[in-house]
């Protein structure tokens, strides 16, 4: 579903993503996972278009990803939302509708029932009219997770999702990954911790700048595996071409 | 009987002044238009760099009444002009310079004020700067009041039809570029109608409070909602109110009509920041220093289920 090739992404002409190729396909909830500055956010950020590719292309299905856009879906980081601002956990779940109906549409039936059928999915029916700053952590994300739903998209982009909630919290968004995941879609989380990986994701992406391994999450987090990430410095296997 | 026909003709008389329904007519519009504007404005946390385009206005006025004299249409693409130069002059500086956006806006926009003020001395027509600092909505011409009709349909039409990228947006712009929305546009059309309210209201509060139009309906608002379109409908109401009471205010009071529109709209403000049911902060006061109810519907909610909730207990 998602094929990556060949993807190179820089700040300031400093790459943070080096020809990086992947392939995953529905049904999985991927880790990415490396050292501070190995480029995960940016491999989520470049992949949502929301950073240039210098070289390479991102295909979601068969399309190119400027015409995807609906199709996917990225949840920011915690601490870039305006808690405060003037919406409902309903409202919150319709605005995943807007790609859907247009500039002026009135809500059909069906966008009425999706947006209902993805507040259920989330048990968010009894939260429906709070403001989005009376939730918890947990509901909090999985408020943002059934506006995804009720987008229609296919593919999830998580930056961080885990950061700051405690244990109940994560346990009740861990759930929530897993009923994306047997529904078939393609859920990408970025993560640094190491620990429950396994529980968590199915599948992994090591990065260090440069993919070092992508695959099942055990035979991916292999302490050499991990050696190789965390052990040496970002780019020190040398390379001679220069970027356009 | 008789007070409430003395209470009536008070209302009724200045209705009678071709001026004055003029200035009323006007008035209603902008303070109408910018508080429906100002949801946007404050959502979007702009409402300092709204002040800063406000002062930058005055060079444009100046240039334009050099240039053509006092036509509204003059002043009106004077001050945008104007305006947009210095958010644009602001964003290009901070880009490719160490100096931090606020920083080169607000550089920018009081040296702009300075020239402003030097330019007026330069205007062929006799123009009064306080005019322009404080506005004088009792010599509202036709012309002036076209250029607010066409500002309120403008920009009430715009913000409708956008509402949902617009929503969007200012929600989290990153999200929004993300789900395919062009931010840039959004963003870059929000601006030209902020300069636009902001050039319609100076006629009837000036240059120096044209803001108080364009935050303090909306700010009232946002301590008396939850909802989004409550706010921004509130907010256009209690622009349109204040404005009116204002104006009679000022012509009894005998007080220039712009300090009369901002302090009434303080008042509401004031109010608000008291006594608002949830945000403010008497009620926040008054609700106990434990929040036994807050935890409460937390922790019920946490569980997702209204059933297998314990009894709560009496305090004891």
């Amino acid at each position: 579903m998602l094929m990556v090739e060949d993807l190179t992404v820089s700040y300031h002409r400093v790459p943070a993503i080096h020809h990086l190729s992947l392939r995953l396909g529905g049904g999985h909830c991927v880790g990415v996972f490396g050292p501070n500055g190995a480029g995960k956010s940016t491999l989520l950020k470049a992949v949502a278009g929301l950073l240039k590719a210098e070289t390479g292309r991102i295909l979601l299905g068969e399309r190119d990803l400027a015409k995807a856009a609906p199709r996917l879906t990225y949840l920011p980081q915690r601490e870039s939302v305006d808690w405060d601002f003037p919406v409902t956990v309903r409202g919150l779940v319709e605005m995943g509708r807007y790609p859907h109906v247009g500039l002026l549409c009135p809500f059909s039936e069906r966008d009425k029932e999706a947006v209902t059928q993805s507040m259920e999915l989330f048990d968010l029916l009894p939260l429906a009219n709070r403001q989005i700053k009376e939730l918890s952590g947990g509901q909090q994300q999985r408020a943002f997770l059934a506006r995804a739903w009720a987008q229609e998209a296919d593919l999830y982009l998580l930056d961080e999702p885990f950061a700051g909630l405690d244990r109940g919290n994560s346990g009740t968004l861990a759930k929530a990954l897993q009923k994306l995941k047997e529904l078939g879609k393609l859920i990408l989380v970025s993560h640094h911790a190491l620990a429950e990986a396994e529980a968590l994701f199915d599948t992994a992406i090591l990065l260090n700048g440069e993919l070092i391994a992508c695959g099942p999450t055990a035979e991916v987090l292999t302490p050499q595996n991990l050696e190789c990430a965390y052990g040496t410095a970002i780019f020190s296997g040398g390379h001679r071409h220069t970027h356009a | 009987m008789s007070t409430l026909s003395h209470l009536l003709s008070l209302v009724t008389e200045p209705l009678g002044y071709t001026f004055i329904q003029r200035a009323l007519l006007s008035c209603a519009l902008i303070g109408f238009t910018n508080g429906f504007l100002g949801t946007f404005i404050i959502l979007r946390r702009q409402a300092l760099l709204a002040d800063a385009l406000s002062h930058s206005l005055l060079p444009g006025l100046a240039v334009a009444a050099i240039l053509v004299g006092l036509s509204p249409g003059g002043l009106l693409l004077g001050g945008l002009v104007a305006a947009l130069l210095v958010a644009l002059g602001g964003q290009l500086m901070a880009r490719n310079s160490r100096l931090k956006d606020e920083t080169a806006i607000a550089s920018l926009y009081i040296i702009a004020f300075a020239l402003g003020i030097v330019l007026i001395r330069f205007a062929k027509v006799k123009v009064d700067l306080t005019h322009f600092l404080f506005g004088n909505i009792l010599g509202v011409g036709n012309g002036d009041l076209w250029v607010s009709y066409a500002a309120a349909f403008l920009t009430i039409t715009l913000l409708v039809l956008f509402q949902r990228p617009l929503l969007l947006t200012l929600f989290d712009a990153t999200v929004a570029r993300a789900s395919g929305i062009k931010v840039g546009w959004i963003e870059a059309g929000l601006l030209t109608l902020t300069v636009l309210g902001l050039v319609a209201s100076l006629q009837a509060v000036g240059v120096l409070l044209s803001l108080g139009l364009l935050i303090l309906p909306a700010a009232t608002a946002y301590l008396l909602t939850d909802s989004f379109t409550r706010m921004l409908w509130g907010g256009a109401f209690l622009g349109l109110i204040s404005s009116v009471g204002g104006l009679f205010f000022s012509f009894y009071a005998n007080i220039p009509s712009g300090p009369c529109i901002v302090l009434l709209l303080a008042i509401l403000l004031g109010i608000a920041y008291l006594v608002a049911p949830r945000h403010g902060i008497l009620p926040k006061l008054l609700r106990g220093r434990h929040f036994h109810e807050e935890s409460l519907e937390r922790w019920e909610g946490h569980q997702g289920h209204d059933h297998d909730v314990p009894q709560r207990k009496d305090e004891c």
